[in-house]
């Protein structure tokens, strides 16, 4: 006797969702949508940007964050994409993988929407921690340790699904390294240019920073300097530095 | 006519248009009515991302230093291509190497469009930092990269296509070789004054007979050794066309290096000529700036402006 009853929406999520990021077809064979991993980062990612916002949304001006942040983390991932893909597809024809494009972006893809659901799976984890009641520190903290957990998940699946083509060509290594690093180079940017997406204590709550605009690895640069510098580098004057004692 | 273009920038970059039979024939398929306007598009784009960052600045000559910057970049490559096309071209004759003149242009239009294709497809990159930073030096070593980056793909491209056409050189080369000492060897077979010889009969109980050698002792059959001759010499043919390859292979690598190291002479001075791209904040807008100093100094002084801030 068969079951006509609907499957259950956790048999749907593992059809529809997982099973096609993690192999690119449902688990009936046809091909997954290309839509679902643009969808995945908008729903999965906004998911987690609310969780993240939400660290001591007590006054309603701080409640503003929580959609603040629901749309700028997909915001992040897919700008970052689109302004990454034209060098992408042109490198990866010069250096003749034109045909495999299309495998390539689908596995980059199914890493976005790994990391983005990786991401919405630890939201209630961050929610629960802010609930414990951490202070703005420890929360940036905790999503710079949520981001590189779900980074590695993303990375693993990307991976996957990457490796036939890495079986075929060592050309799609190099292919692979660059997106990483185009893609590393202008998302922290492009996190740095949309923040804040925690909310510093005592400054107003916008959908960007109110400021002159900067740059994120200008900023590190000067820290870095600025810490060197205190610790005695860069020093005209070698003598002022206390010495090693002789032995 | 620009879709058709485009077309045929997709095939160049997917090195259809610089194929070895092609080269074998003498015919590097790129067509100079649609490469270089799609040179002038492409450093256009690019020049036009570079451009921006005048903008955020938002003063007097910004819009005119944008404007400036997409005029100047292609130009930049395409200047530089005709202040060293005569050595380029010369250098490349006297080397050994026989590109004709049009196929010398071709090749070398070819890799500027692949550098700047490459360098446009970057432009996003470049126009999101630009939009998005106020530090100049920043910007100077962006686009010091990424036009690096496009660069090298670019001598990728000009190094292929240079052993494509080396080895299908070489290979015919060779093949000519060998047929004229196939005739020289055989002049009486080649021209059938002598019978065919019949294919030798094995006798049922025989031991089968050694393809290559007769026993001792035995009469070789003629056409088993006429086999074997041109075996032997098919061999010391294609160990000729071995030799012949890397031999134009170096050739190749050489004329490369020498195209680079004058390509890259003139084409950072000629950028330092035709500067600013980029536009200093600092400074008004002029269309050229005095001419001193050069290229080297001047990315040496952002280095050391970026990292120690004086």
């Amino acid at each position: 006797m068969t079951s006509s009853r609907a499957p259950s929406p956790t048999i749907r999520f593992e059809d529809h969702l997982l099973h096609p990021i993690l192999t690119g077809a449902r688990p009936d064979g046809a091909r997954s949508r290309w839509w679902v991993y643009p969808l995945t980062v908008l729903i999965a990612g906004a998911i987690y940007g609310a969780a993240m916002g939400s660290w001591s949304a007590g006054t309603s001006e701080r409640m503003l964050l929580i959609p603040y942040a629901a749309a700028k983390v997909p915001l992040v991932v897919l700008a970052t994409t689109l302004i990454c893909l034209p060098g992408y597809f042109v490198l990866s024809t010069v250096v003749g993988l034109r045909a495999d494009f299309r495998a390539a972006i689908a596995a980059i893809a199914a890493g976005q929407a790994a990391v983005t659901l990786a991401l919405s799976s630890l939201a209630p984890v961050v929610r629960f921690v802010y609930f414990s009641g951490i202070g703005h520190g420890q929360a940036l903290l905790l999503s710079v340790a949520m981001f590189t957990l779900a980074t590695c998940v993303g990375y693993a699946v990307m991976l996957r699904r990457y490796r036939p083509l890495l079986a075929k060509s060592r050309r799609h290594r190099v292919m692979l390294a660059a997106w990483i690093g185009m893609y590393i180079f202008v998302g922290i940017q492009m996190g740095w240019m949309l923040r804040p997406f925690v909310g510093t204590p005592g400054m107003p709550v916008t959908f960007v920073r109110q400021e002159p605009l900067s740059n994120a690895y200008v900023a590190v640069g000067r820290i870095v300097v600025q810490s060197l510098k205190e610790l005695g580098w860069g020093e005209k004057d070698a003598t002022d530095r206390p010495s090693r004692p002789y032995r | 006519m620009v879709i058709n273009w485009f077309k045929q920038l997709d095939e160049l970059l997917r090195g259809e248009r610089v194929r070895g039979d092609l080269l074998l024939k003498g015919k590097i398929d790129l067509d100079l009515k649609a490469f270089v306007p799609l040179s002038i598009i492409l450093g256009g784009v690019y020049g036009f991302f570079m451009g921006l960052y005048a903008l955020l600045a938002w003063r007097a000559g910004s819009s005119m230093q944008l404007l400036a910057t997409t005029v100047k970049l292609p130009a930049l490559f395409l200047l530089t291509l005709g202040v060293t096309f005569p050595s380029l071209y010369v250098f490349n004759a006297l080397v050994g190497c026989r590109m004709t003149f049009g196929a010398t242009i071709r090749v070398l239009v070819g890799a500027i469009v692949v550098n700047l294709a490459v360098a446009a497809s970057l432009g996003p990159i470049l126009g999101f930092f630009s939009l998005s930073t106020t530090s100049y030096t920043f910007i100077v070593l962006l686009n010091v990269a990424l036009l690096g980056i496009g660069g090298i793909v670019s001598l990728g491209f000009l190094l292929r296509a240079l052993r494509a056409l080396a080895r299908s050189r070489a290979y015919s080369e060779a093949a000519d070789d060998a047929e004229r000492a196939m005739h020289s060897q055989y002049p009486q077979q080649q021209h059938s004054q002598a019978p065919p010889m019949p294919p030798p009969i094995p006798s049922p109980g025989a031991p089968p007979i050694n393809a290559g050698f007769a026993r001792y002792g035995e009469q070789e059959d003629p056409a088993r050794a006429a086999e074997r001759m041109r075996q032997a010499m098919a061999t010391a043919a294609a160990r000729r066309a071995e030799q012949q390859v890397a031999r134009r292979e170096g050739v190749a690598n050489f004329i490369l290096t020498i195209w680079v190291v004058i390509y890259m002479l003139v084409g950072t001075q000629m950028g330092w000529i035709l500067r600013p791209f980029i536009g200093n904040p600092s400074s008004e807008f002029t269309w050229f700036r005095p001419r001193d100093g050069s290229f080297f100094t001047a990315v040496w002084g952002a280095m050391h402006h970026f990292f120690f801030g004086n």
